[in-house]
């Protein structure tokens, strides 16, 4: 009691501190730092995986389809999970991403929201996490364009 | 308690705080998770290759389009009127450059959909506004806006509309990219003379 009343003015300034440090410190539902790292797989695409190479990942494998079911493939030994994608940070469903031990991968009818996803829950420092995607080169060119060297612009 | 207790306590809890908190210079999200989902599923931050193709031919001034590609593939081709950040470099070039830009529409385009969709949530992550993306990429591009073609005996207004707008920002695509660079600036500044005369202008 002796050393609380000694030190009440420091200890009231230091204990809220704390709690909040360690509040934000042990909260799994919240960005993590860096966010070049955290998106390093993207700027590489090796985030992307066709449906051939599923089986090649290592550990059990989670498929999350984002809204109807999309599968058209036959993916063997996979444990399939339906989550509405605005439902994707519900609790149970993020507790269910992080204890998974193996490769979680998303899909969902347009890939545009499965990318989306994928960077928002790498972002909260989920790792492992693949995007099911039938195209593995999404950002080639698949046009090329021939210039036209009659091109007289009148300057 | 003394003034050397005093400091020490201080700096104990100062040493306690720096460990817990991240030593990092780096950019992190900075928004809620839940509001960046909402961002993420808003149907409202697509942009079709049309809209574009109009901002484009309009040159319209309220409208940065940002090419997320190599600096090599923008300096071959890119939409007229557009400025390039390469994805890599999204996080650290793109907050300068559209932070405190008033009502500025910034539309993003890749050849794809992969780089720009996943610079839009990084985007919103670091609270940057009025981000969009080119649905389809330069893909789409090329496939509605270049290879724009009208086959058949009528045609509607609303279909008109669109092919001339198609018509006439594939045109300017063509123009300007296949001028060397140093005429580039030279064929904007003749088109907003042009464009000047048409209004009536002075000059």
């Amino acid at each position: 009691m002796n050393f609380i009343k000694k030190y009440k003015v420091i200890l009231l300034i230091l204990i809220p501190v704390v709690i909040l440090v360690l509040t934000r410190a042990l909260d799994t539902n919240h960005f993590r730092t860096d966010a070049k790292k955290l998106a390093e797989p993207s700027f590489s695409g090796s985030n992307i995986i066709i449906p051939d190479k599923v089986n090649q990942l290592n550990g059990e494998k989670l498929l999350i389809i984002l809204g109807k079911d999309v599968i058209k493939h036959d993916l063997a030994g996979v444990v399939i999970k339906i989550i509405p994608p605005d439902s994707i940070l519900y609790k149970e469903n993020i507790r269910l991403i992080r204890k998974h031990d193996g490769p979680v991968i998303l899909c969902s009818a347009e890939n545009d929201l499965a990318i989306r996803i994928w960077m928002l829950l790498s972002q909260m420092g989920i790792e492992n996490l693949y995007i099911l995607s039938d195209d593995s080169e999404p950002e080639v060119l698949k046009y090329e364009f021939r210039p036209d060297t009659t091109v007289k612009p009148e300057l | 308690m003394n003034t050397r207790e005093k400091l020490s306590i201080i700096l104990l809890s100062i040493g306690i705080i720096l460990a817990l908190l991240p030593l990092t210079g780096s950019r992190s999200f900075t928004v809620k998770p839940q509001n960046l989902l909402s961002d993420a599923l808003d149907e409202k931050s697509w942009v079709t290759v049309d809209q574009a193709a109009r901002f484009v031919a309009t040159e319209d001034s309220s409208v940065l389009l940002i090419d997320l590609r190599s600096s090599g593939e923008f300096n071959r081709f890119n939409i007229p009127g557009s400025v390039n950040i390469p994805y890599d470099r999204f996080i650290e070039i793109a907050p300068g450059i559209i932070s405190g830009s008033g009502n500025m529409k910034f539309i993003l385009y890749s050849n794809g959909d992969y780089d720009a969709n996943n610079a839009y949530v990084i985007a919103k992550g670091l609270k940057l506004k009025n981000i969009y993306v080119m649905k389809g990429g330069l893909n789409e591009w090329f496939n509605t806006v270049m290879n724009s073609r009208f086959t058949g005996e009528r045609i509607s207004a609303r279909e008109n509309s669109l092919y001339e707008n198609r018509k006439r920002a594939g045109t300017m695509f063509t123009e300007i990219n296949s001028l060397p660079d140093s005429l580039k600036r030279k064929y904007y500044e003749a088109k907003h003379v042009a464009a000047k005369k048409l209004d009536g202008g002075c000059e």
